[in-house]
């Protein structure tokens, strides 16, 4: 197991040494130079000349990307529109998109299992009907489209919640503070909402094919209640595919991040992403890219770790 | 002329409404950003929301007046401008305190001015002050402005110019990064806290030497999806929106119910379509006509903004501005006649100057309404036998096709739609859009490559004096060459609009997209709850 862990750490690092090569060529190759984008319309050629020199643009490209990448991991480079360094933007807004990511999740697992779990129990039955049509609408809209009816319905309509921003907050937190916690609601369901469709069809359909398993029937052939041979054997077994699934979600946590966060103005990673594509600030672009997929990296790993745990029958050379 | 009075009317009205109530203290104003705050210190902010914390925190040296829209005292009590125009001294007001303590005095004139026009600061800004040659300290509260002998003519370009003054000493002392996050100004509210993407707080400078403000606090937020803003507006979860989109507007003026004011001002830009005049076919006045006389411009204007939040231009210089020509520049604009487009059209094929196969491509920033009339001009090409298409570009790669290259200098563009903002003086408009010094390769603006001598003689001339009787006809008569050379078909000016809750009072949206909380006309205050 540990061996298998040492290996899997290192192919992370390969992949992430491509991909900070793959997203400076995209960065080097998106039209646009950045030292105009940041002097503005109107500015001298001195002015752009000077800001070229200030951040280093006039050097060969590997002598940038070597710039960029050691100065990520020394901590030593600034994002130049943020006037601070790059870990310190990132992880001044990361606390927001965690707190909004678990919650989600939270909210997604606590309704798309037991769903799920009933629509496989009462298969074809108006509640399964309900279950999977509600799931695939959830899959199919937007979620900037889900956010804007829930602010319209909660926040405009009845008027129970705070439509956008993150609220009080004590530290970093916002779900500490009441007003901070009635905050987080609309974005949260808005973006549990694709994980939960998501969930609860994955979660129906494993049950449905483990509840077909010869073991099953030797189950409910020793007489076992029927909760019991559901909840014990079948659900279970049934949730491996689940959790690979949540584990999968942490990249789509983070893509739908961008959409929610944007338009409930909360003050996340997503929005740091556009706002600093927007400003082509290209530290914190490939910083925030190489930590994104280094956490997503480690949420897989930890998935593929948890399979042993759950199923014995796992082992990992 | 028609739509400005009644806009003007609409302020007077809401001037009038708030007469019968008496101002208090206290109370928290929130106010809506549009896009997200990226610089606190005034030397190196360039955008305009940022400009909106910056207009509380610090003070500037001159402000506007709304109603003129001329320079009026602010720090500077007064001023005087040398006879040659080379050279203006301010005197300043005594007994101005930073929030730290820290007397505002000439020195700290000089350092702000001084630091921007240094190009070794890198400041976006400096552009505006490239005729700045020095800011000199003559005593304790009066300095004088130089400029370089050959900008002279342009000294009076700074009373245009709106630039809040730092504290040397603590900006020294903190460094320029600290400062830009924790700035310290001399304003009517003192920063307290930036929750970056999240807001700002600002609260109440209780010894403000010009008056004291109303308000406790302000919460200043960004809030990016313009959806989102108008549902926290109408529940009151903001008091003042920055942008109101025209049918969000239209909704808020047809139900007063909702506790929301519509305030509008044409403000000081100018968006046009323009031709590459560098090379055929748009160096050719019949191609241009025959463009300008495809569409129906008013139309398009009125369609895209819904006769709310843009107004038909016909010249470059603002209706707000003096120098604007407008009911003359109205009457030499073209009408859409397709038979007329069609005839040159043809006849500039017969000669070649319109090639075989040729598609015109009309480049525009990625800003829908932008698209929205490209559209409409591409469409009624198509019409009148042009091949068209609309390439909507992000601002990056639009920059670069507009500043050009050395290799190929006469552009890979025949027509573009942009706009333009400037300071409060028609030079400012005109200067930069249409005079042979913006017309190089690489970074400046007269995009168009017009060149013409009478032209550049008028808008210089009109540089060299203050007096705007002499400037008025110099600009206008520059203005009729211009537009009878069709250099630019003008398309709208976009209208300021704000929503403003019904609670909030003394607030005046300005057409400079400045967010006047405190200033030497206004005192914002708002009502309980």
């Amino acid at each position: 197991m540990l061996a298998y862990t040492i290996r899997r750490f290192l192919q992370m690092f390969i992949v992430l040494f491509g991909l900070s090569v793959l997203i400076f060529v995209m960065l080097k190759m998106t039209p646009g130079d950045p030292a105009v984008i940041m002097a503005g319309l109107g500015a001298t050629p001195e002015t752009i000349q000077a800001i070229r020199e200030k951040l280093g643009l006039d050097r060969p490209l590997p002598e940038q990307y070597w710039r960029l990448i050691s100065g990520l991991f020394n901590g030593q480079i600034r994002a130049v529109t943020y006037h601070t360094s790059v870990w310190g933007i990132i992880f001044e807004r990361l606390p927001a998109t965690v707190e909004l990511g678990i919650f989600a999740l939270i909210i997604a697992l606590l309704v798309s299992i037991p769903a799920g779990l009933l629509s496989a129990i009462y298969r074809n039955s108006p509640l399964d009907y309900g279950v999977t049509t509600v799931a695939l609408l959830g899959i199919s809209t937007p979620v900037f489209w889900t956010a804007l009816m829930l602010m319209l319905i909660l926040g405009v309509v009845f008027r129970v919640l705070p439509i956008s921003g993150r609220g009080e907050t004590i530290g970093v937190w916002s779900f500490v503070t009441w007003d901070g916690f009635r905050h987080l609601i609309i974005p949260s369901l808005a973006l549990s909402s694709v994980l939960m469709a998501m969930n609860a069809r994955l979660t129906r359909a494993s049950m449905l094919e483990v509840m077909r398993q010869e073991y099953i029937k030797t189950a409910r052939a020793k007489g076992l209640r029927e909760w019991v041979v559901i909840v014990k054997h079948a659900f279970r077994n049934a949730m491996a595919p689940v959790l690979t699934n949540v584990g999968l979600q942490i990249s789509t946590i983070f893509a739908g991040a961008v959409l929610t966060e944007t338009t409930t103005a909360w003050p996340g990673m997503g929005r740091l992403m556009v706002e600093a594509i927007n400003r082509r600030d290209e530290a914190v672009v490939l910083g925030l890219a190489l930590f994104l997929a280094a956490t997503a990296q480690v949420g897989y790993l930890i998935v593929d770790l948890m399979y042993a745990w759950i199923d014995p029958r796992i082992t990992y050379d | 002329m028609r739509k400005i009075g009644l806009l003007l009317l609409a302020v007077g009205v809401l001037g009038l409404l708030s007469l019968g109530q008496e101002p208090r203290y206290g109370g928290t104003l929130v106010i809506g950003s549009s896009q997200t705050f990226k610089d606190l210190d005034p030397r190196i902010c360039n955008d305009v929301y940022s400009m909106y914390v910056i207009n509380a925190v610090f003070d500037e040296l001159l402000s506007l007046d709304p109603d003129t829209l001329k320079p009026a005292p602010y720090v500077a009590k007064s001023w005087e401008i040398s006879e040659d125009g080379a050279e203006i001294t301010f005197y300043l007001h005594e007994g101005i305190k930073f929030h730290n303590g820290e007397p505002l005095t000439a020195e700290d004139v000089a350092f702000t001015f001084n630091w921007i026009a240094d190009p070794a600061n890198a400041s976006p800004n400096q552009t505006e002050f490239e005729w700045l040659q020095e800011v000199v300290v003559i005593d304790d509260y009066t300095v004088k402005f130089i400029t370089k002998p050959d900008w002279a003519p342009y000294a009076p370009a700074l009373l245009g110019e709106n630039y809040a003054i730092v504290p040397k000493d603590t900006v020294l002392e903190m460094g320029d990064e600290e400062f830009n996050l924790n700035p310290v100004g001399s304003g009517p509210f003192k920063f307290v806290e930036w929750k970056r993407g999240d807001h700002i707080t600002v609260v109440r400078n209780e010894d403000y030497w010009l008056t004291k403000p109303y308000l406790e606090k302000i919460i200043f937020r960004p809030i990016p999806n313009l959806a989102t803003m108008m549902l926290e507006l109408e529940t009151g979860g903001i008091d003042i929106a920055d942008n109101v989109p025209a049918q969000d507007a239209k909704r808020f003026m047809e139900n007063p119910d909702l506790g929301v004011v519509v305030q509008q001002i044409p403000s000081l830009s100018y968006f046009y379509l323009g031709f590459n005049m560098s090379k055929p076919p748009g160096n050719d006045i019949r191609f241009r006509k025959a463009v300008y006389m495809s569409f129906d411009t008013t139309a398009a204007v009125d369609a895209v903004f819904q006769n709310l939040t843009g107004l038909r231009a016909y010249g470059a210089v603002p209706p707000a501005l003096w120098a604007n020509d407008r009911e003359f520049l109205k009457t030499i604009a073209l009408s859409e006649d397709d038979e007329q487009a069609k005839a040159l059209f043809d006849e500039l094929k017969a000669e070649g100057v319109i090639p075989p196969g040729y598609k015109a491509v009309i480049y525009c920033p990625p800003d829908p309404r932008r698209v929205q009339i490209s559209t409409v001009v591409a469409t009624n090409l198509i019409e009148n036998g042009i091949d068209a298409e609309v390439q909507p570009l992000e601002w990056g790669p639009y920059l670069d096709l507009l500043y050009r290259s050395e290799e190929k200098p006469e552009g890979e563009y025949d027509m573009y739609v942009i706009g333009w903002s400037g300071s409060p003086d028609p030079n400012a408009f005109l200067y930069y859009l249409f005079t042979s010094e913006n017309a190089t390769v690489g970074t400046a603006n007269n995009f168009s490559f017009y060149m013409n001598e009478r032209v550049d003689t008028l808008i210089k001339y009109a540089g060299t004096t203050l007096d705007p009787d002499i400037r008025e006809p110099l600009y206008v008569a520059a203005q009729r060459i211009i537009f009878k050379d069709i250099v630019h078909i003008p398309l709208y000016h976009y209208i300021e609009t704000r929503g403003v809750r019904t609670r909030v009072h003394d607030y005046r949206v300005s057409p400079t997209a400045a967010m006047d909380i405190v200033s030497p006309f206004n005192n914002v205050w708002v009502e309980e709850g």
